[in-house]
């Protein structure tokens, strides 16, 4: 089931990936300067995502070599209350990058038994970028700052309870 | 050996995901989305939700944004729910994220995404107006 869900994920990347060079291909014989100027966006992209990358992927080596599922299950599984949500919530806030280089690790936790509202809750507490509040407090003001991050993180824990419901797998 | 499996496995959509926000940074400026609010509350919070939506880059670059609407008098609703789409909710990604969590997990993380931006956002600015 995994490796199909792999296998799957894989032609379509490979599909997306070749649709997205045909646009690029094309939009450099329509309009050379935005095609250059989409690529050099791309690839500043690229540069800022290949450190963080490298980091997600050592942590994704360390949790497969020394973490069991089962002790994923116990951190991060139905029974883990109150302190699975802690985590899901801290990891959220301290977590850098971009959501997307963050998939295949959580994609792993939750097969060897995170819940998903925990996956959720991490996904949504990412919100608060805790490098970038300083310029919105300069912004925006500390008032509104602070709101936002409060109610940000209470509604990361409410969509994660909400999730928790709705994907429930029914019981045989 | 498995996170570079994993990598493997995800190293085309990535490509193609950066590729795609490349583009949407070229051609969707901060004029563009400008152009998208009416004036009202409501319809611009929605607005906000789904223009935050379909936006790449930065935080940063949302502040910006958000600080010249706020300056061209867009209602903080609006702003709030801006803000918040541009960090949680990405369009550009919707492929990579569901052949890598499902389908189904993606529409109910994105649908509650949706509605939590818009919710957030009338908490705060109610929360705002309130503590004025």
């Amino acid at each position: 089931m995994k490796q199909q869900t792999k296998k799957r994920a894989n032609y379509f990347g490979w599909f997306f990936l070749l649709a997205v060079a045909i646009s690029y291909i094309t939009l450099a014989f329509a309009s050379p300067d935005k095609a250059s100027q989409s690529l050099l966006h791309a690839l500043d992209i690229l540069k800022q995502v290949i450190p963080i990358l490298a980091v997600v992927l050592f942590l994704t080596a360390l949790l497969n070599t020394f973490v069991q599922p089962k002790s994923i299950a116990g951190h991060l599984g139905k029974e883990s209350g109150i302190k699975g949500w802690l985590l899901a919530l801290t990891g959220g806030l301290l977590s850098h990058g971009s959501t997307y280089i963050w998939y295949p690790i959580l994609q792993d936790l939750r097969l060897n038994g995170a819940r998903n509202g925990l996956i959720v809750a991490f996904f949504y507490a990412r919100a608060i970028k805790l490098p970038w509040l300083p310029m919105m407090i300069s912004y925006f003001g500390l008032t509104f700052t602070l709101t936002l991050s409060f109610y940000t993180l209470l509604g990361a824990l409410f969509q994660g309870l909400i999730a928790d419901k709705l994907l429930e797998k029914p019981k045989d | 050996m498995k996170a570079v499996q994993s990598l493997y496995t995800i190293a085309p959509m990535l490509l193609a995901t950066i590729g795609v926000v490349g583009l949407f940074q070229t051609f969707i400026s901060p004029e563009t989305l400008h152009a998208l609010f009416s004036g009202s509350i409501w319809s611009d919070t929605f607005v906000g939700t789904l223009v935050g939506g379909v936006s790449v880059g930065q935080p940063v670059i949302s502040y910006v944004i958000g600080g010249e609407l706020l300056e061209e008098g867009i209602s903080l609703y609006a702003i709030t729910a801006f803000i918040l789409a541009w960090v949680t909710l990405g369009v550009v990604q919707l492929p990579l994220e569901a052949s890598i969590f499902g389908a189904r997990f993606t529409l109910v993380r994105n649908v509650l995404t949706v509605v939590f931006a818009m919710l957030i956002a009338f908490a705060v600015g109610m929360t705002i107006s309130l503590l004025a």
